[in-house]
């Protein structure tokens, strides 16, 4: 088990979490108005939800919880966004989020971490988000043509 | 495009077919665009009701993305597949966030002012496990055509939609 100090050191088997929250309609419209989800679903009143991409961001709420030194040396990479949704997610909803590291492997010289996330509804136990995450752990640019994608 | 795609509360499949395709309009991958997306990460974990300044990451700080080998700041991948989550909205309305998936991987940096087009093609229409399936290819690509994201999509509707 490699919790309690950088994300850099997550290994597979790790478990992150549970962290549990209140969906915001405050933090649905800062994020949506951000990446110009524009509809008034997200961003109105009425029986505003959340886009099923905010899981994303769960993700670094159970980093938050399970590595508090942070990163570590050098930034990590987003490579892979996978997620299969279940139902709308309404603001309001209290939801719990659990991570489980499922992989953690090298390949050209990089060290790749898979977590798997499931976000659930607090109230009903159902499964509302199963989200598969992929990064580029230590990630430094040995050649700009080999870039992939973001943190 | 039209705004949320439904009506009455029934899900419209109306006019979807094999091969159709859907696009967004170009957009311009500011380094404000790579900033919003870093402030509002910071603005969801907080969920304490203020607004937060992220980084300095990669996305937003030239300095630290120097620092890191990077020519300069890259855009976070989050920022395409939300993209192409707002084209999958506009094409599908509430449908494209109530049962599905997505899937995308980051295949080339974005850099700044690189011009971004996102794309969708109904690769099939399918019943599965008591509801209607649209799988999709989708994609984001500069305006000649090379591809920066990748991945697919697929959108479930319930068998009474409107056009199931």
């Amino acid at each position: 088990m490699a919790v309690g100090r950088y994300v850099s050191d997550l290994s597979e088997g790790d478990v992150l979490g549970p962290v549990e929250y209140v969906v915001s309609p405050f933090t649905v419209r800062e994020y949506c108005h951000a990446v110009e989800i524009d509809e008034e679903a997200f961003l109105g009143i009425d029986n505003q939800v959340a886009p099923p991409t905010l899981v994303h961001l769960d993700k670094l709420k159970l980093y938050e919880a399970a590595c508090p030194a942070g990163t570590g040396p050098t930034a990590r990479l987003h490579i892979e966004f996978d997620a299969d949704y279940h139902r709308a997610i309404p603001v309001g909803e209290r939801v719990e989020v659990t991570g489980t590291v499922s992989e953690r492997f090298e390949k050209r010289g990089r060290t790749y971490v898979v977590t798997l996330i499931d976000m659930r509804s607090k109230e009903t136990g159902d499964l509302l988000v199963r989200y598969r995450d992929t990064v580029i752990l230590a990630y430094r640019q040995s050649a700009a043509d080999e870039t992939r994608g973001a943190a | 495009m039209n705004a949320m795609r439904e009506q009455d509360g029934a899900a419209d499949l109306a006019g979807i077919e094999e091969g159709q395709v859907f696009t967004s309009r170009p957009k311009a991958m500011t380094r404000e665009r790579m900033r919003w997306y870093v402030d509002a990460q910071a603005t969801a974990v907080a969920n304490d009701g203020k607004p937060r300044f992220g980084g300095p990451t990669i996305h937003d700080d030239d300095d630290y993305a120097l620092s890191q080998g990077l020519p300069g700041i890259i855009a976070d991948g989050m920022v395409s597949t939300n993209w192409i989550m707002a084209l999958l909205i506009e094409a599908f309305g509430s449908a494209a966030v109530r049962s599905g998936r997505l899937r995308t991987k980051y295949v080339a940096p974005v850099y700044e002012d690189m011009m971004l087009v996102c794309h969708a093609i109904v690769t099939g229409i399918a019943e599965e496990d008591g509801k209607r399936v649209v799988c999709l290819d989708v994609w984001c690509a500069t305006p000649d055509d090379k591809k920066v994201t990748v991945g697919e999509a697929l959108i479930r509707f319930p068998l009474d939609a409107r056009g199931a």
